[in-house]
């Protein structure tokens, strides 16, 4: 315990330093400046912006990237509040409520609710970090590469079970990420595969390149397909009142901790926590309301659970990263990727070898939701305006800005092109109903699939029973085929249907 | 999405096999397609000098490949003599004949739901491709992996899942395929390409603006007096801030103009 606040205390030191509180501020205001603009998600946000960290020290850019997803994730919810888009997939239930209360002029308590909702919850999510950090850390030097793979596998799994849509589709999708993850370099024996002498491939397809394309570009040409200005019906009324009036905080207490534990507890489990997480919560509070026919009709409960349960889980998503080295989503890929540029590996050595990184991290982490609630509260009606700037003029300026994002990743044209291919493979994957984040998660894991599983099998001499005969390894197999049984079945699936048609 | 929102009428036979022909041919285009697509990187090889196979040459390798798969593949079954398939008649195997047949059956069967079956299709496609750009990787070692052994291992799985895809495709009645729009792909696609070609020799400025108006070509709503402020203005903050307050080296002028 003692060691837990010592700990803390480094990482506020690091974390206050002029520089990274400068940097934390940048982060966090153009993040929720990209979140903002409708059509771009999370993740196209962050890899967007990544190239903006690279000249930056390791510690600032992981704290600045960190800035930028959760101000990502602020500015989907503001949108959602305002103009009924959802910035991306964990804002979707927000539209519900907030968009009602916006309507009956009451858009400033909901946004404040939603950002004091996301306040607290990280609040609690950064002490969770703390305190689960060093003991899940020495849980993680158990694991052989045996338990590490089949880690992966119930990792995949949750994100085919918490994927919306067809269980298939999405298993396909992993399938295919994996395969797009093999093209390069053989990690054991240099062979170059299925790279067709190109020397660009030969490193791979780069993460952020296809995560540009598939959540970029493929989002833009989609919502080209509506017409520029598709039917975005803005509040226009002006924003007054910010502060919720005391009945509306007595009402939505309870919905924020509610929120706040269930989207911790699915932020830790791989496999897309956020977005499931609000969901979940939503869902919850309606269950539970003593009158659930207010909800969807602007009950402020219905906006203050599943933004505390995004926050809350978008945080506790950095402790498989942090502790295990596996990326639980594609944003936390992306993070792997930042930390990879600036050399480091993450995994359970990085909080022993850089405790000034990791504390750094999770301190910046409250003070980045510290200044998200001082900060843009007042800033809500600049958002408001960039809102109105039109479509026509926002997407080129988009596809400008991550076409020279792209290109300063390597220097490299082909990567480019290569963006924009994996573009209009999204937009097919859309029309066909595939969904991308799972072909991301597939691509992520991949490398590290792979390696652990040939090691795995090099050390029991070929023997594919090893998965099987090591208790942890077999057990986390075990809870990933039940929950596929269960996504499968009918029953539980029409209820999984449900829970997402109440979008 | 996947719900039953394209109900096909019970009687309406005639209107799904003209489009199964459409989608056979688009499957047979897709079955030829690398060969097709090597030819013309040989053609552009014309130009701009490559070393390389010449388009005659591309041709009439792959024009054999194709005829000569099938007595090969006989022989070796045969079991006469286990010579080492070339990589044209590797691809006409693993890729193009099976592609053929699925072409051959999407022509004969009732598609009933549109979106899936295509989906499906498609995934095999790239499996198969897959297949084919891993056949030339070492296999197992004993017990120990090679460089090909997890491509092709999730080779086959992906050809599996593709399959099964299809085929709920042809069981049950679903979804129509969304359709699709030609501007907004075309143009947003031909600025991103561009700005890929047009940024090395030409630099920021010029490849930023360029793109920035061909991606606004993408919709008719585009006003051009404000599209050209707009993008200007664009152009100048991002030649501001990536070389200078990012401090990411890129060209910002044409590179004649720079001395």
């Amino acid at each position: 315990m003692l060691e837990l606040f010592a700990n803390l205390a480094h990482g506020f030191a690091v974390a206050i330093s002029p520089i990274n509180l400068m940097l934390c501020l940048i982060g966090a205001l153009v993040g929720t400046l990209v979140g903002v603009l409708p059509g771009i998600g999370t993740i196209a946000t962050v890899a967007m912006l990544l190239p903006i960290t690279f000249g930056l020290p390791p510690v600032g850019a992981l704290i600045m990237l960190a800035g930028i997803y959760y101000g990502a994730q602020y500015g989907g919810s503001t949108t959602s509040i305002l103009v009924n888009i959802p910035g991306e997939a964990t804002s979707v239930v927000t539209t519900l409520d907030g968009f009602q209360m916006a309507k009956q002029g009451r858009a400033g308590p909901a946004l404040s609710i939603a950002a004091i909702g996301s306040f607290v919850a990280g609040c609690a999510a950064t002490v969770l970090i703390a305190v689960l950090g060093a003991p899940l850390t020495s849980i993680a030097l158990a694991f052989g590469p045996a338990e590490y793979f089949s880690l992966m596998v119930l990792g995949l799994i949750f994100a085919v079970v918490l994927a919306k849509g067809s269980v298939l589709k999405a298993i396909a999708m992993i399938a295919l990420g994996l395969l797009l993850s093999m093209v390069g370099s053989d990690i054991e024996t240099g062979a170059s595969r299925m790279a067709f002498n190109i020397p660009e491939l030969a490193d791979g397809l780069g993460f952020a390149t296809v995560a540009m394309g598939v959540f970029g570009f493929a989002e833009i040409i989609r919502n080209l397909d509506a017409g520029a200005e598709g039917d975005r019906e803005l509040v226009q009324q002006k924003i007054t009142g910010l502060m919720p009036t005391r009945k509306d905080l007595i009402e939505s207490a309870p919905a924020i901790f509610r929120g706040t534990v269930l989207g911790s507890i699915l932020g830790i489990l791989p496999g897309g926590g956020a977005v499931i997480a609000s969901f979940a919560a939503y869902t919850f509070e309606k269950k539970i309301a003593r009158d659930p026919s207010r909800f969807g009709r602007g009950a402020i409960a219905g906006v203050a659970a599943p933004e505390s349960a995004n926050n809350a889980a978008a945080q506790t998503s950095f402790i498989p990263l942090l502790t295990l080295g596996i990326p639980p989503n594609a944003v936390m890929a992306l993070m792997v990727g930042a930390m990879t540029i600036h050399g480091i590996v993450p995994g359970p050595q990085v909080m022993q070898k850089q405790p000034d990184l990791v504390w750094g991290m999770i301190a910046s982490m409250w003070i980045g939701n510290l200044m998200l609630i001082i900060i843009n509260l007042p800033l809500v009606g600049i958002w408001v305006r960039l809102l109105r700037v039109p479509y026509r003029l926002m997407f080129p300026s988009i596809v400008v800005f991550c076409a020279i994002g792209i290109y300063s990743i390597n220097n490299a044209p082909v990567d480019v092109i290569l963006a924009g291919a994996f573009g209009l493979f999204g937009y097919w994957l859309i029309k066909h109903d595939f969904e991308p984040a799972p072909l991301l998660l597939g691509m992520v894991l991949g490398p590290l699939m792979e390696e652990n599983l040939r090691r795995a099998l090099l050390i029991s001499r070929g023997d594919w029973s090893v998965f099987l005969t090591r208790p942890l390894s077999a057990s986390l197999l075990a809870v990933a085929a039940v929950l596929l049984v269960l996504a499968v079945l009918p029953t539980l699936r029409r209820k999984r249907d449900e829970v997402f048609v109440e979008s | 999405m996947a719900d039953t929102t394209g109900h096909l009428p019970g009687g309406a036979a005639a209107a799904p096999s003209a489009r199964n022909l459409t989608g056979a041919w688009i499957i047979l285009l897709l079955a030829v397609a690398p060969q097709l697509i090597e030819i013309l990187i040989a053609l552009a090889g014309l130009i701009v000098q490559t070393s390389g196979r010449t388009p005659s040459q591309v041709l009439s390798a792959h024009g054999a490949a194709l005829v000569q798969a099938i007595p090969t593949l006989a022989r070796q079954a045969a079991g006469e003599g286990r010579t080492a398939l070339s990589s044209d008649v590797l691809l006409a195997v693993i890729y193009t004949y099976p592609l053929l047949a699925v072409a051959l059956f999407t022509w004969l069967v009732r598609i009933r739901a549109p979106q899936d079956y295509y989906g499906g299709i498609a995934l095999m496609a790239i499996a198969l491709f897959a297949l084919w750009a891993s056949s030339d990787l070492q296999g197992m070692r004993g017990f120990s992996f090679g460089p090909g052994t997890a491509p092709r291992m999730l080779g086959v799985l992906l050809l599996g899942l593709g399959a099964v895809v299809a085929a709920t495709g042809v069981i049950a009645d679903g979804a129509e395929i969304a359709p699709y729009h030609w501007r907004g792909p075309l143009f947003v696609t031909l600025a991103i390409l561009t700005f890929a070609v047009a940024i090395r020799p030409l630099g920021l400025v010029v490849a930023g603006l360029a793109s920035f108006l061909i991606s606004a070509l993408g919709t008719s709503e585009t006003r051009w007096g404000e599209t050209l402020v707009v993008g200007i203005a664009l152009t100048i903050g991002c030649a501001l801030l990536f070389p200078y307050v990012l401090g990411l080296p890129m060209p910002l002028f044409p590179r004649f103009l720079v001395p």
